[in-house]
Order: structure tokens, then C-alpha cells, then sequence
């Protein structure tokens, strides 16, 4: 079905069915006269990719299809992809990222048992981060991870922590060209020198302005305190 | 001598590196120091060797042997990690 979404402030129009249609209907928006993205994903290549893995649904293929002609369009806007969760509190985001299975959904549990309805999801897989009049945001996109928790929100970005999993619970401001490489190897590498060009840019400008951080951290309800009180400079009141 | 094709520099976060550039997998990247930095942009364009230390001795305030060492122990690397053109 042919629709138009606003989606990290830009116009898409998209033509989908299944899992796409039913997540991004919190994103449809009236029609517009003039549009950023269109993203229509030709049956072959869901075909193909439901036959490379066909424990998926061809519904199931189309929103990864889709998901992804999304995000590598996203920097020509100022904008990437980070794989990672998104949890608010007091109106600002922070971002925990790693390679799959290290415990950024643990560690953002932690931070909704301390902050009960006060934190929540922006989005828990793959959120959207855009650099806009000179101010970094996340974003909440139609597609997240298995259990299809986002929210359609603009936040300012206040943080993103670089997750290893270690016995103490620790954090230290991250920098340089190492921090740089392990938060490529959490965004959409793409093709082509201008784009990466482009994206080099952006880490340049992402760096410059919101901390990134290194967190060591075990699974202990302390681990959240620990990575609340360093990326919001607040302490954590009791109760 | 001179660097290959296919690399892209960039200062980020304050260090400089280097990817490759087009289609090629990123499976690292590599980070500069100031002095390596300048040599793989003076390498850029094919350059002599007698070039690059007059370059960095003007540069760098350093005699010719200080600039050989940095060079030549450089150009080494470049060729361990195979960044040199034929």
C-alpha cells in the first residue's frame, strides 16, 4: 500500500505490506507535494532473501528490505543508523551500543527498573541520529528489533555509551580514532567514496559534540546507576 | 614512491585515519600520527625519496639524518602493510 510517513523529519513515501505497513503506521502523515525518499522494495528481492533464509516471511523480509533502503539513504541528511538501544529520561537520549548479544537491551531493563515510567524506549535496536541546525538527535524509526519497541519521538542525544561486559561496573569518557572505529563498526558502512567521505564527516561532527563513552559493566541493577550519573551529570536521588 | 589507490584520509575526533575508499570491506582503519600523517600526504602524488626528506626537514626542523630514520622506518611499514604502490 502506497503511503507518505515523516520519518526522523524526513518525507518518505513507501509502498509496503506486513510487518513494515503495521510498524510504520505511527509515521503516516497527509500526502506531500515534495519528497526526501521513496522506497519501494521489488518482490524479487524479498524472494531472494526469503529464499537465502526462509525461516523469515516474505512480510519479514520486506522490513529488513525496506529498514535498510531507509538507512542507507540516511547520509545524505546529516543523519546514520546506530545499532543500538534508545532509552529516554527527562527528555533526553542515550544510546548504548555494541555488537549483537553483548547486553545493550540488559543494560537498558536496568535503567527502566530505576526510572519506572520515567524512561522509555526510543528505540530498541536501530534508532536514527541526525544532525540538525547544529544540534544532534535521536530519533525513532518504523524499525526496531523482535519485540517492535519504538516510538515515533525526536530527542535531543545526549550521550551514547560503547558497551563491553566486564565483572565491575565502570565508565570513562571514549575518544579518539578507537571510539571512532568501534562506532563504524556499529553503523551501516556504506559504498563508495563519497559516502564514506560523508560519513566520516558526520563521526567527525558526532564526536565533536555529544560524549561518547566506554561502559564496563556486569548485570547488577548498580551498573545503571553507574552509566545514569556519568552520561547525565545528575546523581541518581534515592527512591 | 607513492601511496596505492584506493584510500581515504580524514581527520576525526582529532586523530587522523585512514579507510579505504569505494567497495572495499572496512575491516580496519588505520590511525596516523602527525608525522605519519604528513608523509602519507606528501606520498599521495609520486614522490622521491630525496624529496620526502627535504620535505620533512623543512617541515619538521630536522636534520637529514632524522628525517631519513622517520622516513625509511615509515616507508617500511607501508610496505609491510602493502599501502605501496608498485
Amino acid at each position: 500500500m502506497l503511503q507518505y510517513y515523516k520519518i526522523a523529519g524526513l518525507t518518505v513515501r513507501m509502498d509496503t505490506f506486513g510487518r513494515t505497513l503495521e510498524q510504520a503506521e505511527p509515521y503516516l502523515c497527509p500526502e506531500q507535494a515534495s519528497v526526501d525518499m521513496e522506497i519501494q522494495i521489488p518482490e524479487i528481492d524479498n524472494e531472494t532473501l526469503h529464499k537465502e533464509q526462509p525461516h523469515l516471511s516474505l512480510a519479514e523480509c520486506e522490513y529488513i528490505n525496506t529498514g535498510r533502503a531507509f538507512y542507507s539513504c540516511l547520509l545524505d541528511f546529516n543523519a546514520l543508523m546506530l545499532h543500538a538501544c534508545a532509552v529516554v529520561v527527562d527528555g533526553k537520549a542515550y544510546l548504548f551500543s555494541a555488537a549483537s548479544g553483548t547486553g545493550k537491551s540488559t543494560h537498558v531493563n536496568l535503567w527502566l527498573k530505576l526510572f519506572g515510567d520515567r524512561a522509555v524506549i526510543l528505540n530498541d535496536d536501530k534508532p536514527t541520529l541526525r544532525l540538525e541546525d547544529g544540534v544532534w538527535y535521536a530519533y525513532g524509526t518504523p524499525w526496531s528489533g523482535k519485540y517492535d519497541i519504538s516510538s515515533n519521538q525526536r530527542v535531543p542525544l545526549a550521550g551514547i555509551a560503547m558497551i563491553e561486559r566486564s565483572e565491575t561496573n565502570e565508565i570513562e569518557p571514549f575518544t579518539g580514532s578507537k571510539a571512532v572505529f568501534q562506532i563504524l563498526g556499529q553503523t551501516l558502512r556504506p559504498r563508495g567514496t563519497r559516502h564514506r567521505m560523508v560519513l566520516l564527516e558526520l563521526m567527525d561532527k558526532l564526536m565533536a559534540q555529544v560524549p561518547v563513552w566506554k561502559l564496563r559493566c556486569n548485570m547488577d541493577p548498580e551498573a545503571a546507576i553507574v552509566s545514569y550519573e556519568a552520561m547525565s551529570g545528575m546523581k541518581k536521588e534515592n527512591g | 614512491m607513492k601511496i596505492k589507490e584506493g584510500f581515504i584520509l580524514r581527520e576525526v575526533a582529532g586523530d587522523v585515519v585512514v579507510l579505504p575508499s569505494g567497495d572495499l570491506e572496512i575491516n580496519a582503519m588505520i590511525t596516523l600520527n602527525e608525522t605519519a600523517a604528513f608523509l602519507w600526504r606528501a606520498m599521495e602524488k609520486e614522490i622521491t625519496r630525496e624529496e620526502l626528506i627535504a620535505a620533512s626537514m623543512k617541515e619538521y626542523n630536522v636534520d637529514e639524518k632524522t628525517a631519513a630514520e622517520a622516513i625509511d622506518s615509515f616507508v617500511e611499514q607501508l610496505k609491510t602493510n602493502d599501502f605501496l604502490a608498485e
